[in-house]
Parts: C-alpha cells; structure tokens; sequence
C-alpha cells in the first residue's frame, strides 16, 4: 500500500510538472516534449494503480500523438526553437483565475466528499483485459462501435478540411475556386 | 487506500486547472489544444482513480477511459486538419487573428 502510495505521488507531482512546463517554456519544442512526459507519467500513474492495459495504451498513443504534435508545432509556429523569446499568451490574470479556481473546486470535491471504503485489492492484469474485451464486446459494444465510426468520421473530415482548394478555370478562362 | 484515491483525484484536478489554464490564455491553436489535452488527461486520471478505489468490478469505468482516450485522438486529428487549412488561407495559426466569424 505504502509503495502505491509513493509511486502514484511521484508519477502524479511528474505529470503535474512536466504540465506546468508546457505553457511556461518559450520552445515550441520543449513545449511538446514535456506534454509527452506528462501524458507518459499519467500513464505511468496509471501502472501505479494497477491499470496495466490502459496504462500501457496510454503511454504507447500518447508517445506517437505527442510525435505528430512536436512536427506540427515546429511547420506552424513563428518561433518553434523560442529564440526570440516572443510571449505567445493573452488574458493572462483571467486564465490563472480560471485555472485556479476549476482546480481548487475539484479538490474541494475531492477532499469533502465521502468516498466510502477504498477497495483494496483487484484481479490481475491478464483478468482485467479479458473482462474489459467482454466488457467491450458485450455490454458497451453499441458505445464502443459508435467511438470507432466517429473516428472515421473524424479522419475523412479532418483530411477533407485540409486538402488544399484547388483553381479550377472556367470556360471563358476564368479562374474559379472550388 | 483512500488516501491513494485522494492523492490521484487531486493530480487529476491539479492536471485539470493547468489545462484550463493553457487553453484560455494561449494564442496558438495548436497550444490551446495542448491544454485541452491536459485537460483530458486530468479526467482520466479521475475516472481511473473512481474504478479502481471505489467501483473494481465494473469494468464500464474502464471503458470511459477507452472513451476519453478517442476523443483525445480526434481532437487532435480534427484541430491539425483546421490547423492546417486556417494556414493554408491566412498563412499563420494565431487565434487572435481568427476574427472572420466576427459580425
């Protein structure tokens, strides 16, 4: 109990870390790396708490999306390497408000709420999976087929919206757009 | 335990205030949604903390994970294709220039 308590602090005060330094460093670079960090600690935090499939899901999709993401901010940002140390943010003291407040008020929740008694063991990791795919392909399988055609969705929307418009010339020779 | 579950659901709140924190002051489209990212991530450690400390036997819990964890993957896919054609049109990603809507 003593060693999951350790290990879900110190992956949680990494997560918690490494998110900070993604809004208060000037490289888009940096940025990106140690939002991957903090995801593959909440990954982690997630091993610590006996969670071994999504933990592990967790870390594997985040390292890629992270990968995609560290490529996309240095093509669209003005200053990806953060040399000219140009401050990218606004509303600065509404933010923090905002920010401070949703956090305090869910760790009021947290703290004041009766939670009842913490189970204190789980099955092991294989069980878990095979209660999880039966769980998927039993119970929830309407939900789960639903996430898998919204994905679709979402990658033909999202590569319709980014090809490029092209020009295409009318019969008298003039240019129109599609 | 229940100071495990705790210490999770405060990470998971702490995670949640950072996001919100980045999405609202960011001027970048991609970084805002980094801090949705985060966002996200705070509530999965919380539904994670929720199944495994108060409800182990219902594997639904685990499935909302699965849940969050595409809707994390289309956001992404979905802001990188708007990403992609606001620059593609105005040459720069900066959410203070995207005021076409604007009447």
């Amino acid at each position: 109990m003593y060693a999951q308590a350790f290990f879900v602090a110190v992956f949680g005060l990494a997560a918690i870390g490494f998110g900070v330094v993604v809004f208060r460093t000037s490289s888009m670079m940096r940025s990106a790396l140690a939002l991957l960090f903090s995801m593959t600690a909440v990954g982690c935090l997630f091993l610590a708490m006996q969670t071994e499939f999504l933990g592990v899901l967790q870390i594997m999709m985040m390292a890629t999306e992270m990968s995609i993401m560290a490529i996309f901010m240095v093509m669209f940002m003005m200053d990806p390497g953060g040399l000219g140390g140009m401050d990218m943010s606004h509303q600065k003291r509404f933010s923090i408000g905002a920010g401070v407040s949703a956090a305090v008020v869910a760790i009021a929740v947290a703290l004041l709420s009766d939670w009842g008694p913490a189970a204190e063991q789980v099955v092991d990791a294989q069980a878990q999976t095979r209660a999880l795919g039966m769980e998927l392909l039993g119970r929830s399988m309407m939900i789960f087929e639903t996430a898998g055609i919204t994905i679709l969705t979402a990658m033909i929307a999202a590569t319709a919206v980014s090809i490029p418009v092209k020009k295409l010339a009318s019969k008298d020779g003039k240019e129109a757009s599609e | 335990m229940t100071m495990i579950l705790i210490l999770a659901l405060v990470t998971g709140a702490i995670l949640f205030g950072i996001g919100v924190y980045g999405a609202l002051s960011q001027t970048n489209l991609v970084m805002i949604m980094m801090g949705v990212e985060l966002m996200l991530a705070g509530a999965m450690v919380n539904l994670v903390a929720f199944w495994r400390f108060l409800h182990p036997e219902a594997y639904s819990g685990q499935m909302f994970v699965l849940v969050v964890m595409t809707v994390m993957a289309l956001e992404m896919a979905v802001g990188f294709g708007v990403a992609i054609a606001r620059f593609r049109a105005k040459g720069s990603v900066e959410m203070e220039e995207a005021e076409d809507l604007k009447g």
